[in-house]
């Protein structure tokens, strides 16, 4: 009896093995296994056998079963694997054939610093305020100790509407509007448009310009130039380094030019900073007694200083824009190159 | 400023390299914006002798010469006429430079070699203020003690350099060589010389007897000095003196009017020479002009003035625009031999006016109108005699008319020494700023620890702590200073105001949906906006910038469209195409014309989408976008904004009825005049409104129903005039279990039972958060809806 178990199940195996079909699994599986199968035969020729054999006889057959089962399993699933690997590489496609990508538009330059300047400032303390573009003449000078005759006026060509009303030349006013309005500490800055009357390859009658204050007791000079080193580490490198030169404004005293570390060129001198390893980027100084008094915060106890600088400059020097007219004509072909 | 290092030497002793001086002086506030190095004018040129002059044997208008030039002989082909053998003459060797970039070499003329050229003046660079006649047109013949060989730069006096100085509008008293030596002094830790202004008075006469003065409006004329020359000899000035003039730009013209010239520069302040024989009834009269009355000035053209005006008058006329130009009827002649200096003050802002107002500036203006002071006026008076004297020229008659305000004198600034460290926040020790401020000619004394320093009257930029405080530590060094980060200052919370945050969150969400930013110009103009088919009443509110750069950009904004439209015109022409652009600027209205207070600003959100497959929908997109932002639900009604194209445009109403903005196709017209051949729509948008109104802040999740919807489909057909969205809208506000309504097709094709009809198909999801739908009321609220849709519009379900 075992031996005609061992050569229906070796008959099973070898056809299982030789690559079957799933239609011929299906006919291998009725032909051993099936209600008419030689297997269930055997199961059913047991009532014959005597009360001796029939456990071991039921017993082998059973073996020869669940080793036929295991293996129609396994060819099962290989061919499964199979067709499984033919329809994945059937629809192989050119991964590369891209004509529906997406173009994601961009954000002008300008606002990309813009948002930067204002990250930065922000996360040091600063509140963001705006103010007015059509200006006043006593906010955009007479309260900066700009009065009529002051020679400084010479520096900035104004757009007038009035003779009292003009396109603000700088974001300086708004020192005086936040100072009228809040009380010390003051942290601030304030981004905006200015207005020059300017127009050739490297002046725009319009520019951007950022104006940072901060008044409390105790602030100094070294304040400033650890607010602006702090500031133009984040922006540009870790590396940057901070120079301070005497200039001059008629609303801070002393006043002070600041050079930062060519970004380009890491202070080598290259054609951006002229061979000199410094960018002249920032006015600033500490605000005159006269501003801060004019505006009702008593000099004698407390101090402040004020910078401001164009973010056009920033964002050219930033991005390697060598013509500022680039960001104000507004070519998509230059404003995509971002998003790429 | 000009200031040549030779004439700096006057006054101080630089002893270092020029490029040592500019940092030097860069690090105390000085910065050079140029050097212009004299010697560099020309190269390869120097002095020969003409040992020979022959006829060239192949050109009658050539000569063949022999020239020596010390270390060898050599031929030189020349086509000069006023040469004769012997005569001293600049000769270009081969490889030399001339000041017009020439570079010479050897060669042939007409068969005959030439080892060089002849220069004249010009060549050179130079002019008669530089060396006698150089500005012969022809060679310059030198004079005969020139050396042979000697280089023609040390013989013009060329082997020197020029500062040209950026001077800070605090300093005026630095608009002058005398003041840049002060500082060059300082820079360089040197003691400036003092200024010679000694003359001795030899005359008989003395000025009060030869003029009268009479300072009518001394408003403008706090200061007025008058001091009279007789026995004047009018001839040309010394060539030290003109060569001097010549560096800052000048030129010798004669020495009376040298010597104005050279104090004007050396000392920063203006002066005037009256012949004394042109001023009628011997009297000078400092007034306002009459109204309509004339003057020709020294530029030889005819000004009518003003009462703002400030001149400077005899008894019947104008003889000089004051502190700008002097009159042509009073100048000095060959034929002078009387001289009354004036040296006044004037006051800045009247001359800046009138100087603006006439179109005419000077050198002299330009000094008026940084500030001149009574100090330096007075003292330059007495340098300009020191000159006469110096170049023999006349005799100084006794006596100063002096008319006006006490003459500046020292003045005198006190305050606690530690103000030093609490605005510098570094301690700089007593003695070093005391030694500082010495070396600035500011004495000082320290007496419980109160610093009190006495300024000299030049300075009138130093009136409080903080200016002494900047002029000990930009001569201390603003290297000292050390980083500090606001450590003794109270803690404050930083944060970006709610218009920029929403700006840039918009601007990310219009990122994403393919719109890119531009910026432009906040101006506008009249024409433009003719062409946006605005009517006048909206041109007559735009608000005029008096001093505009151009007619095209005269006005202030009113909208973002045209600049916008401008833009999408430039890229179609760049063959940019298919593109999505927006821009975010304020926009600007007056309360009242003309301009009685600021105008409101307001910022505005303009989207555009161009292309041929673009239309107005492309653009809602955008618009449900923005407005989904803000979580504000809206409305649309037809536009009637006038560029939009009325048949494809739309007003956005916001549930409190404001219309936030229109959006739609352009206008065809307008598309025309912009010349634009795409599709073109266009969105603006009240930013600030929508920021105000915004109900994200109070925005509150709701539950969800736990029973399952429905959906129905509908299609009706119905009148093709009647908008979808009034179908919809009625359809809504049918049963509280409409949830959601989606429109799916809208068809007006054949296979209608009916010409001017359209079939809408739309389906709606039913929901209820009580119990699962039954059956009869989904079919109640479907029969309501086509019999809702019946009574209102004549629908008919669409049977096939």
């Amino acid at each position: 009896m075992k031996e005609t178990i061992d050569i229906i199940l070796n008959e099973c195996l070898t056809e299982l093995d030789n690559n079957p079909t799933q239609d011929e699994i299906q006919s291998v599986k009725v032909k051993f296994l099936g209600k008419n199968g030689r297997l269930t035969a055997l199961l059913k020729g047991l009532k014959d056998l005597s009360p001796q054999e029939k456990p071991l006889v039921g017993q082998l057959v059973n073996l020869a079963r669940e080793r036929i089962e295991a293996k129609i399993a396994a060819v099962e699933e290989a061919v499964k694997q199979q067709k499984l690997k033919e329809k994945i590489e059937s629809e192989y496609i050119d991964i590369t054939a891209d004509f529906t990508h997406g173009k994601r538009g961009a954000l002008h330059p300008l606002s990309m610093v813009n948002k930067q300047l204002m990250e930065i400032f922000s996360d040091m303390g600063f509140v963001v305020k705006e103010g007015p573009e059509v200006e006043t003449d006593y906010y955009n000078f007479q309260a900066l100790n700009t009065p009529l005759d002051h020679p400084a006026r010479d520096m900035q060509d104004t757009f007038y509407i009035t003779e009292s009303i003009l396109l603000r030349t700088h974001t300086s006013p708004n020192q005086v509007r936040v100072m009228e309005q809040s009380r010390p500490p003051i942290k601030m800055i304030c981004p905006g448009k200015c207005y020059r009357v300017d127009d050739d390859a490297t002046h725009s009658p319009i520019f951007n310009q950022i104006e940072g204050l901060v008044v409390d007791k105790n602030v100094t000079l070294c304040d400033l130039k650890g607010t602006i080193e702090a500031f133009s580490k984040k922006f540009f490198s870790d590396s940057t380094k901070v120079r301070l030169r005497p200039s001059f404004f008629p609303f801070t005293e002393p006043s002070v030019e600041v050079d930062l570390t060519c970004s380009n060129c890491g202070g080598k001198g290259c054609r951006l900073c002229k061979g000199t390893g410094w960018l002249e980027v920032l006015g600033a100084g500490m605000v005159n007694p006269f501003v801060l008094d004019n505006c009702g915060i008593d000099s004698q106890i407390y101090s402040g200083f004020a910078f401001g600088f164009g973010i056009d400059r920033m964002t050219m020097i930033k991005y390697g824009i060598s013509d500022i007219r680039l960001m104000y004509q507004n070519d998509i072909r230059f404003l995509q190159q971002i998003v790429g | 400023m000009k200031a040549p290092i030779s004439w700096l030497k006057d006054y101080v002793d630089i002893d270092v390299d020029i490029n040592t001086l500019e940092e030097r002086l860069v690090s105390i506030g000085f910065e050079v914006e140029d050097i212009i190095d004299f010697s560099d004018k020309f190269s390869g040129v120097v002095v020969c002798e003409i040992l020979s002059i022959d006829k060239h044997p192949n050109a009658d208008k050539l000569s063949v010469c022999e020239v020596d030039i010390g270390e060898k002989q050599l031929q030189i082909v020349t086509n000069a006429k006023n040469i004769r053998v012997g005569d001293k003459v600049p000769v270009a060797l081969d490889g030399a430079v001339l000041s017009d970039g020439t570079h010479i070499k050897d060669g042939e003329l007409r068969g005959v070699k030439s080892k060089g050229m002849f220069c004249g003046g010009e060549e050179l660079g130079a002019n008669d203020s530089v060396y006698p006649n150089a500005s012969f047109d022809g060679v310059l013949v030198l004079d005969s003690n020139e050396r042979i060989g000697e280089s023609m730069i040390n013989v013009l006096g060329f082997d020197d350099a020029v500062l040209d100085i950026n001077i800070t509008a605090n300093r005026p008293d630095c608009n002058s060589i005398y003041g840049v030596a002060r500082e060059v002094a300082v820079a360089l830790g040197k003691k400036c010389k003092p200024l010679d202004c000694s003359y001795i008075v030899n005359g008989i006469q003395n000025t009060a007897n030869m003029v009268t003065v009479e300072v009518v409006d001394s408003d403008l004329c706090p200061n007025y000095f008058m001091q009279g020359v007789t026995d004047v000899t009018v001839k040309p000035s010394p060539l030290w003196m003109t060569r001097r003039l010549f560096k800052v730009g000048l030129h010798g013209i004669s020495n009376i009017v040298d010597i104005t010239n050279y104090v004007l520069f050396e000392l920063g302040q203006p002066m005037h020479a009256f012949d004394h024989d042109n001023i009628k009834d011997r009297t000078i009269i400092v007034r306002r002009a009459l109204s309509g009355e004339k003057i020709i000035p020294l530029d030889e053209k005819e000004y009518v003035l003003d009462k703002d005006i400030l001149v400077i008058a005899d008894k019947s006329k104008p003889v000089g625009l004051a502190g700008i130009m002097g009159g042509l009827n009073s100048g000095i002649s060959q034929a002078t031999s009387t001289v009354v200096f004036e040296s006044a003050v004037f006051k800045k802002e009247n001359i800046r006016k009138s100087a603006k107002k006439l179109g005419l500036r000077s050198d002299s203006s330009a000094r008026f109108e940084k500030g001149v002071e009574s100090y330096t006026a007075d003292m330059a008076l007495s340098r300009a005699l020191h000159l006469i004297q110096l170049l023999n020229c006349g005799i100084v008659t006794a006596g100063r008319i002096a008319i006006g305000e006490e003459i500046h004198s020292e003045r005198q600034v006190s305050f606690k020494y530690s103000r030093i460290s609490k605005i510098l926040g570094i301690s700089i020790d007593e003695n070093l700023s005391s030694k500082i401020l010495e070396s600035l000619n500011i004495r000082t004394s320290i007496t419980d620890g109160v610093i009190n320093c006495i300024v000299p009257p030049y300075r009138q930029d130093i009136d409080k702590d903080c200016d002494i405080i900047e002029e000990i530590i930009r001569v201390y060094g603003y290297d000292n200073i050390q980083s500090t980060l606001l450590e003794n200052v109270k803690v404050t919370v930083g944060g970006i105001n709610v218009s920029h945050k929403e700006q840039f969150a918009v601007r990310d969400i219009l990122a994403g949906a393919g719109y890119n930013e531009i910026i432009t110009y906040s101006f506008g103009n009249k024409n433009a906006y003719t062409k946006m088919l605005f009517n006048d009443k909206y041109k007559d509110n735009l608000i005029r910038i008096n001093n505009p750069l151009g007619e095209d950009m005269a006005y202030l904004r009113a909208t973002l469209a045209c600049n916008m439209l401008n833009t999408i015109a430039f890229n179609l022409s760049k063959k940019n195409k298919d593109f999505a652009l927006y821009e975010f600027g304020r926009c600007f209205f007056a309360k009242s014309l003309p301009l009685i207070e600021q105008p409101k600003e307001i910022t505005m959100l303009c989207m555009s989408i161009t292309g041929e497959n673009s239309n107005f929908f492309c653009l809602k997109k955008a618009v449900d976008l923005v407005l989904a932002h803000f979580m504000l639900p809206y409305k649309i009604k037809r536009s009637e904004l006038c560029y939009l194209h009325p048949g494809k445009s739309a007003d956005i109403i916001l549930a409190n009825g404001e219309v936030i903005g229109s959006f739609g196709e352009l206008h065809p017209t307008v598309l025309d005049y912009f010349d634009i051949r795409s599709t073109v729509s266009i969105c603006e948008l009240n930013f600030d409104r929508l920021i105000a109104l915004s109900a994200a802040d109070s925005f509150k999740f709701h539950r969800i129903s736990k029973y399952p919807s429905s959906k129905r489909d509908f299609a009706f057909v119905i009148d093709s005039k009647i908008s979808v969205g009034d179908i919809l809208e009625t359809v809504k506000d049918i049963s509280p279990l409409i949830e959601s309504i989606d429109l799916f097709d809208i068809y007006n094709g054949g296979g209608l039972s009916a010409i001017n009809k359209k079939s809408v198909a739309f389906s709606i999801t039913l929901t209820s958060y009580d119990a699962t739908l039954k059956d009869s009321e989904i079919d109640n609220v479907s029969d309501s809806i086509v019999e809702e849709l019946r009574k209102k519009f004549g629908a008919k379900l669409r049977d096939n």
